[in-house]
């Protein structure tokens, strides 16, 4: 069973690790991974980015398809970890405070319409 | 983006047009004394306004939040009532001291039941119910109702003062500098992400670390400092520093250097430019932003004294608040605002845009907590600050000043 647009089937095996619910889980798996596996799944987007935002481009938020949520999700995590591999080669800020001590308390839909 | 593409490095002076504003080192003891923090309390945090959301969460008549003031420990409830109005009371019930409402936001048809013993207040905070009200002892509803906190709007924030009698009104707290930048679309930016961290530090390190970017290019090495050090700003300077009054306000310099892949993405792909200047904004700037009218502003920090600043572009702003919880400990809370997503392909710029502001600020937050334990430690007695730190000199001068009026106020009421 896919559960990604039929064009981005090759994404397929990151869904099951790499989906999550909000920004706070995405932000606990990417502390959470080792810097090796991030570099794999940023790697294996980044080529795809283009044409993903131009899947994305043409859905409204409040109104996706199941399969065009999960390939949100997965630039939404796309964008959790490009820090980690572009500035610090490391899941966690270099040098950095904790994250892991910071509390969200107020969250942007990842799918929700907005106004 | 604009075609001038070699901007001027910024020179020094910036100190030397604010005379009465010393350039020697100064004293840290204000940075971690218990007895200075008291001080403060009474001279300034209890003289102050504080911001504690926006009229849109309570777009509705009776649409309400709660909240619990971090550095005061209050209880408080703001509402909508069904003349319009902002209402905040201190949320707790004239029975016996429960909080009325518990939730932290919702919508009331018109009454606040306590879950305690269950009286009811209304919008307006008047005690409209009391169960089983034979059974006391004459309570007088009318002198009964919740105790209204003073409460005011600018531009869209909600504001309270802690104090029953404010010093000041929050027009005059917020002064020339909130009319100078009333104006800007604040309400465009109707979707927010916050976060929230104690940190062990003193309340104006905090405000200190966005207020220099002095830093950037060292600090911030691969993230902020390729688009401030694109034109050759090597040193991270600032294209200026605005004093008015105890606020500030900090202009930022820089040209958008080559973006990294993700970011390209956004900015390109996902309509996510808010963060870089732009020359079609389809608005005018108030003249406190960008005060000095440069082409290569990108971003003013706003800064209204004490404990909270805008970090702001064209497009989009980021608060960053602080709570103080004591001499050494302090609350901060950052709230990203950002324009309404349309798409998909939107909805991922915004995610890209908050996830930078994060991770820049946990960098600059590295540095905290190690320069307090200098200063509970008496490792550091004297800050130096470089001609484009004026903005925490400012601080410095204010809080000093504040503290050395107050201290004649109290001698002379008791002389
Ligand atoms: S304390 Fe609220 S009803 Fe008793
Ligand atoms: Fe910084």
């Amino acid at each position: 069973m896919t559960t990604l647009p039929p064009d981005f089937a090759d994404l397929e095996r990151f869904v099951p690790d790499w989906v999550h619910a909000d920004a706070p889980a995405r932000m606990a798996k990417r502390q959470g991974s080792t810097i090796a596996d991030i570099k794999a799944f940023y790697q294996a987007m980044l080529p795809r980015g283009e044409a993903v935002l131009a899947c994305l481009r043409g859905h409204q938020l409040g109104d996706l398809p199941a399969e065009v949520e999960t390939l949100l999700r997965l630039m939404l995590m796309l964008a959790e970890v490009a820090p980690a591999v572009e500035w610090y080669d490391d899941p966690a800020v270099y040098d950095g405070f904790p994250v892991g001590r910071i509390c969200y308390t107020r969250l942007i839909s990842d799918t929700g319409a907005q106004a | 983006m604009n075609e001038l593409a070699t901007p001027p490095v910024p020179g020094i002076g910036l100190t030397a047009r604010y005379p009465e504003i010393d350039t020697g080192p100064v004293d840290t003891a204000i940075y971690h004394e218990p007895a200075a923090y008291a001080k403060e309390m009474e001279a300034i945090f209890k003289r102050s306004w504080f911001m504690v959301g926006r009229t849109e969460q309570i777009a509705r008549a009776g649409d309400f939040f709660t909240y619990t003031l971090p550095t005061f420990r209050q209880e408080i409830l703001v509402c909508r009532d069904r003349d319009g109005h902002v209402n905040a009371f201190h949320n707790v019930c004239t029975h016996r001291g429960n909080v009325v409402e518990h939730r932290k936001e919702g919508h009331s048809q018109g009454l606040f039941m306590c879950r305690f013993h269950g009286w009811a207040f209304d919008l307006k905070g008047g005690l409209a119910r009391i169960r089983d009200e034979e059974g006391f002892f004459g309570v007088d509803k009318s002198c009964n109702g919740l105790k209204r906190m003073p409460v005011g709007v600018w531009q869209g924030f909600i504001w309270v003062c802690p104090s029953d009698e404010p010093y000041q009104s929050l027009e005059d707290f917020l002064g020339e500098q909130g009319r100078d930048t009333a104006g800007y679309p604040w309400g465009a930016c109707t979707q927010s992400y916050q976060f929230e961290v104690e940190v062990d530090c003193n309340w104006k390190l905090v405000n200190d670390s966005p207020a220099e970017v002095y830093h950037i290019p060292v600090l911030h090495p691969n993230s902020a400092a390729p688009t401030m050090m694109a034109s050759g700003n090597i040193m991270g300077r600032l294209l200026g520093t605005e004093i008015k009054g105890h606020h500030r306000t900090n202009s930022h310099y820089s040209v958008m250097g080559e973006p990294k892949p993700v970011q390209k993405l956004a900015y390109f792909h996902a309509a996510a430019a808010q963060n870089v200047a732009v020359d079609d904004k389809g608005y005018e700037l108030p003249k406190g932003i960008n005060p000095t009218r440069s082409p290569w502003w990108t971003v003013d920090l706003i800064q209204f004294f004490p404990t909270i600043g805008f970090t702001l572009s064209a497009g989009m702003y980021t608060a960053h608040q602080v709570w103080p919880l004591g001499p050494n400990k302090s609350l901060y809370q950052q709230r990203v605002f950002v324009r309404p997503a349309k798409t998909a392909a939107e909805r991922f710029g915004q995610e890209n845009t908050m996830v930078e502001f994060r991770d820049v600020v946990m960098e600059d937050f590295s540095t905290l907590e190690r320069i307090q334990r200098a200063l509970d430690t008496g490792q550091i007695k004297q800050f130096h600050y470089h001609d484009h730190e004026l903005a925490l000199r400012h601080q410095h001068h204010v809080v000093t000043t504040i503290l050395a009026e107050w201290d004649r106020e109290q001698a002379s009421a008791q002389g």
